[in-house]
């Protein structure tokens, strides 16, 4: 691994990648990348692209400028689609789908009350939005529309838990299949005694969709040469320490980090500037420390380097700014 | 997840019907039974496994366990009986 100077680097190497993420604590530019990198895709090398936030904050909406929270996937400009999970809307309409599913099943005009208070309290539960938006990745991808997917995840560990949560959940479908299985053989004796036919036994066949939904998408995370982690971060002590945090994690889960980009740096040639004031002078001088920490802690893993904006980076007026920068870093530290 | 087809067993029974029931009876049927209570009690683990968070037992997210909850429908209403209470005599009145 060498330190590369800018994505494009690394896409050249790495062609066959499909699903790109970025991670890294809230507010230090997780949204910005993935939108100037789904730009640069769509517009720069015409692929089809779909950027895909799982952020409850609505923070693509921001950067484009549109309210796309819950609108489904639109198209922002040619090959560019933005899709904003509304996770909320996402779980009332699944669990919606169950319960006709229920009244189809029995023929029922009205669940049961006890069973209906039952799906109701399930959206409460903490991971059931999690787990909605991660299905709703699952989905997307599986379904194989677009050339590169790019996940803006919602604040680190929340983001990455999810892969630890669908290993945990395969885990679970697995033992869960293999009881089901053993409560099976029961009723096959039962049924070879009886001289009658056992039937199939649908509970098995959702424990394989499930099963292997969640496998895809988990083994397809995994694989390094089809997608690309990538942590974001700032010259800061917090967000050092919290990448420090993040790569050790990644490595449990068996993901390896693609690399780092270096968010907000203000160029040093400002220090020689006569008219810089000195607050900016001092941040600047500041900064070269922890930029000096990061080339000594990330080293090989930097892949980008993106200056700080005179202007807030967003709308499609600054997007193509922040995707050059972002391929082609002309910042070294 | 669970609900066997009894229309069609006691089909079968009937169409079998005279010295064929008379043997089923004879040789198999109790271990039949004790077959299919095996599985009953299986399934009730099941669904403890599946819905427990249903009875208070906190499970892993519901998101999934929700797909198969239109298959337990059947059998809610006996999985919580037998969970929360021994049996006893008077279930031998009341079925």
């Amino acid at each position: 691994m060498v330190a590369l100077t800018g994505l494009k680097e690394f896409f050249e190497r790495n062609s066959s990648v499909e699903v790109v993420i970025f991670a890294g604590k809230g507010g230090l530019g997780k949204t910005t990348c993935s939108a100037a990198l789904a730009y640069h895709m769509a517009v720069n090398e015409g692929k089809k692209v779909l950027c895909f936030s799982t952020d409850p904050q609505a923070s693509l909406s921001d950067i484009f400028e549109r309210d796309l929270f819950g609108k489904g996937v639109i198209e922002i400009v040619p090959n560019l689609y933005v899709v904003e999970i509304d996770a909320d809307k996402r779980i009332a309409e699944y669990q919606e789908e169950i319960r006709n599913k229920i009244k189809n099943m029995y023929g029922l005009d009205k669940i049961p009350e006890e069973i209906d208070e039952y799906i109701s309290s399930t959206s409460a539960e903490p991971a059931m939005y999690e787990s909605a938006t991660y299905d709703a990745m699952a989905e997307l991808v599986a379904a194989g529309e677009y050339d590169i997917y790019i996940f803006d995840m919602p604040p680190f560990g929340h983001g990455v838990r999810m892969v630890a949560m669908a290993e945990i959940l395969t885990a679970w479908v697995d033992k869960l299949t293999e009881a089901r299985k053993e409560a099976q053989k029961y009723e096959s004796v039962a049924a070879t005694l009886r001289g009658t036919k056992i039937s199939e036994d649908e509970v098995l066949k959702e424990l394989e969709l499930i099963r292997n939904k969640m496998k895809a998408f988990t083994d397809l995370l995994v694989d390094s040469r089809k997608t690309a982690f990538f942590m974001v971060l700032v010259p800061e002590s917090m967000a050092i320490l919290d990448t420090e945090r993040a790569l050790a994690m990644f490595n449990d889960l068996g993901i390896t980090l693609s690399g780092v980009v270096v968010n907000r740096v203000y160029p040093t040639d400002l220090l020689n500037h006569p008219d810089v004031p000195e607050f900016l002078k001092n941040k600047i001088i500041d900064q070269s420390k922890y930029l000096e920490e990061i080339k000594q802690k990330f080293g090989d893993y930097i892949a980008a380097i993106i200056p700080a904006y005179e202007r807030e980076p967003k709308g499609l007026e600054m997007l193509p700014r922040v995707a050059e920068d972002l391929m082609y870093s002309k910042l070294s530290i | 997840m669970f609900g066997r087809k009894k229309g069609k067993e006691e089909k079968d029974k009937k169409r079998g019907g005279g010295i064929k029931g008379i043997l089923y009876g004879m040789a198999v049927h109790g271990s039949v039974t004790a077959f299919l209570r095996t599985r009953m009690y299986m399934e009730h683990l099941f669904m403890l496994m599946t819905l427990g968070d249903m009875l208070g037992f906190p499970i892993i997210p519901p998101y999934y366990s929700l797909r198969l909850l239109p298959y337990a429908v059947p059998n809610i209403k006996s999985w919580k009986t037998r969970l929360f209470r021994e049996r006893d005599f008077t279930d031998m009145l009341t079925g």
